[in-house]
């Protein structure tokens, strides 16, 4: 009982820590959002003002166009990187193959070269292409920092994974899209989200890659956010950051329960 | 004819053919030879995309509502401003499409530029050339004057054509001291009389390196003698005795020199919160802007110095490849129009000084420019403009940032 009890105010206590961490920074961002001139020593600012969130929210800024943009952009790189990490996953995690680790060094690259390294050859590869300044070459360009990321979740899950159960199935008569649907995907289902999570937010965060591929016209929110970081508005910023992070929040939310300790993600098969 | 060849040409007519309609108006030779009548003709119904620095929303509402509102309402052409964080941005988008072979469908059709980026443009072909005559408003610019007609020590040469002139002013805060130093000798004997209260974005910061080059114009005593190409053996001698003055300075400035603000939107920040005492910028109507914007405190007062300060120029440039070429001219041609800077002049709407030469505006214009009021907190134009100093030719000033690196900032 006594060990029980102390870990639950453990537990308590690295919630409140995450919270004040996560949440703190982000009270002066909605202060700056509403303040006209916030100067050292004031504690709060002496002039407010709803100047920031009209400007953020009217058709010049184009922040609320650039809002759904980069929501489909996102959702649509996520989904990608679905479709290609789980297979890729179950073929890391699950067999030995000659060249293994040269295949996952290639999967890691683009999180160990930074990215402006290679922007420009691989603008000039899109440009061949005829992929620039199109939504669509943006969302092939984000799927080189998310893969990564969805790749190693899934080959995380993958080596947990006991392909018996899939074994069974099938010997009892079930379809291959049969297996697939009742077997194998709930038992690889926290590894998707997971990893799409990340996927979702490594795409949502893109800068530099958005930039050169969508040659400005693709103009995504940190593009627009940058503009004003970069010049010192902290109050516009302020506005047009809360925008920005609300998806990241929601999508938090919704897939809280995925994200603990106690989840399959990490355990991989442990939960069905 | 060959059969390969001629399959080969077959092969190029097909894969041009989608883009007949815009050859029109990306071929810059045939616009420059066509009448202004036949080009507004083309450029009607079209679109333009303008790259420029997004970082004030003044600047962003004067270019998408009223610019754009006017081109809208007088030619159908749509106007997509682009906010970039930095001007190189877009110069790198050309630079890019040029080494991939992209020659009349680039997606960048106007840069507001300047400086070490127009010489990139223009050394590396970058640039649409020729066409200031066609512009009716060219009549407005005075190419005959040198700071007009170069662009950092760079001859303009019909490559880009100017928006806005601008020139390098200090700010400090009355309700904080009286007095600022009015001189480069003045304000050295000041920072070591202030520890702590001054600093300067590093080189190449744009505004760094010129504040860099107002000390190295003082080392020289007088501009006189570094103007024309870069001369090494002058540039040996001024250079020693500028880094002998930064590195005596650095102890007494903010942090005692151990860091500089890497840009002059951190070294504004730094002033708005009382860590250092004095900002200075290229740009002198930002003091207003900044106060109206919440930015810097309303007591924040703009001056110049008496030994002067550096002036510039800064452009509209329409990149080789822009295919919508002839909306691009359409949009510099109301740029240039003195309503438009009548407009950009207001110190509520910006407050950027004219490129044009008003005495040749329409007579309307003309009382609207003599009824004009400033900003009360921005030092007037005219009166920096008796103190003005000229700018360096680009060589000098990379090999000035270089030497800061060096031997000041390392």
């Amino acid at each position: 009982m006594q060990e029980t009890r102390r870990m639950r105010s453990f537990r308590i206590l690295t919630g409140a820590v995450l919270i004040t961490w996560l949440v703190l920074p982000l009270i002066p961002l909605a202060i700056w959002s509403f303040a006209k001139g916030w100067f050292y020593p004031d504690l709060l600012p002496r002039n407010w003002s709803l100047r920031a969130w009209e400007y953020a929210l009217s058709d010049t800024a184009g922040v609320i166009d650039s809002l759904w943009l980069t929501i489909w952009i996102s959702l649509a790189a996520t989904a990608l990187s679905i479709l290609v990490g789980v297979p890729a996953g179950r073929a890391l995690g699950m067999y030995k193959f000659r060249g293994k680790e040269i295949v996952e060094l290639m999967i890691l690259a683009p999180t160990i070269v930074p990215g402006i390294a290679v922007v420009l050859g691989i603008h000039s590869v899109f440009i061949s292409m005829g992929l620039n300044n199109s939504v669509t070459g943006v969302i092939l360009v984000h799927l080189i920092p998310t893969l990564p990321y969805m790749v190693l979740v899934m080959a995380g899950i993958f080596a947990n994974y006991d392909p018996a159960y899939e074994a069974q199935a099938r010997s009892l008569g079930a379809s291959p899209l049969k297996t697939f649907w009742y077997v194998t995907l709930p038992a690889i289902r926290p590894g998707i989200i997971v990893g799409g999570l990340f996927a979702f937010l490594v795409s949502w965060s893109q800068y530099i890659l958005t930039l050169l591929i969508g040659g400005g016209r693709v103009e995504t929110l940190p593009l627009l956010l940058f503009n004003f970081a970069t010049a010192g508005r902290n109050d516009i910023t302020g506005a047009i950051g809360m925008i920005y992070i609300l998806p990241g929040i929601v999508i938090l939310l919704l897939t809280a329960k995925h994200l603990s300790g106690r989840s399959g993600a990490v355990g991989g098969f442990g939960q069905i | 004819m060959k059969p390969k060849i001629r399959m080969s040409l077959l092969a190029s007519a097909l894969v041009l053919t989608p883009f007949g309609a815009l050859a029109d108006t990306a071929d810059g030779a045939a616009l420059n030879a066509m009448s202004w009548d036949d080009v507004v003709e083309l450029a009607r119904g079209g679109e333009v995309n303008w790259f420029l620095w997004g970082g004030s929303d003044n600047i962003n509402q004067y270019v998408t509502e009223y610019i754009g509102g006017r081109l809208k309402a007088d030619y159908d052409i749509t106007l997509n401003r682009v906010g970039v964080s930095d001007t190189v941005e877009a110069v790198n988008i050309v630079l890019g499409e040029k080494e991939s072979g992209v020659t009349d469908s680039g997606s960048v059709d106007m840069i507001w530029i300047n400086g070490e980026n127009f010489r990139t443009m223009k050394q590396g072909d970058l640039a649409y050339c020729g066409y200031t005559d066609l512009l009716p408003n060219n009549a407005l610019i005075n190419w005959d004057n040198p700071a007009i007609a170069n662009d950092f020590g760079v001859p303009v040469e019909g490559c880009e054509v100017p928006w806005s002139k601008a020139q390098f002013a200090f700010a400090y805060d009355t309700s904080r001291f009286d007095n600022p130093p009015k001189s480069i000798g003045a304000l050295i004997d000041w920072v070591k009389e202030n520890p702590g209260r001054f600093t300067y974005p590093a080189p190449p910061d744009f505004n760094g390196s010129v504040f860099v080059r107002h000390v190295f114009y003082h080392a020289a005593g007088g501009v006189d003698n570094l103007l024309g190409d870069f001369d090494q053996a002058k540039y040996d001698d001024v250079s020693a005795k500028t880094w002998q003055i930064l590195n005596d300075l650095e102890p007494y400035l903010w942090r005692e020199g151990k860091t500089y603000p890497a840009s002059i939107s951190a070294m504004e920040q730094l002033f708005a919160n009382s860590e250092v005492d004095l900002t200075f910028n290229y740009e002198p109507s930002g003091v207003g802007l900044n106060i109206e914007n919440g930015v810097f405190p309303p007591t924040t007062q703009g001056y110049g110095l008496t030994d002067g300060t550096i002036g510039n120029t800064n452009y509209t440039i329409i990149p080789f490849n822009s295919p919508n070429k002839a909306a691009a001219l359409v949009l510099q041609n109301i740029l240039l129009s003195g309503e438009a800077q009548y407009q950009k002049a207001l110190p509520t709407v910006w407050g950027a000084a004219p490129a044009i030469e008003i005495d040749r505006t329409s007579p309307e214009v003309q009382t609207n420019f003599a009824s004009l009021e400033r900003h009360p907190n921005v030092v007037p134009a005219g009166e920096l403009a008796k103190a003005a100093l000229p700018e360096l030719q680009a060589s000098w000033i990379s090999a000035i940032e270089r030497g800061w690196l060096e031997h000041v900032g390392r």
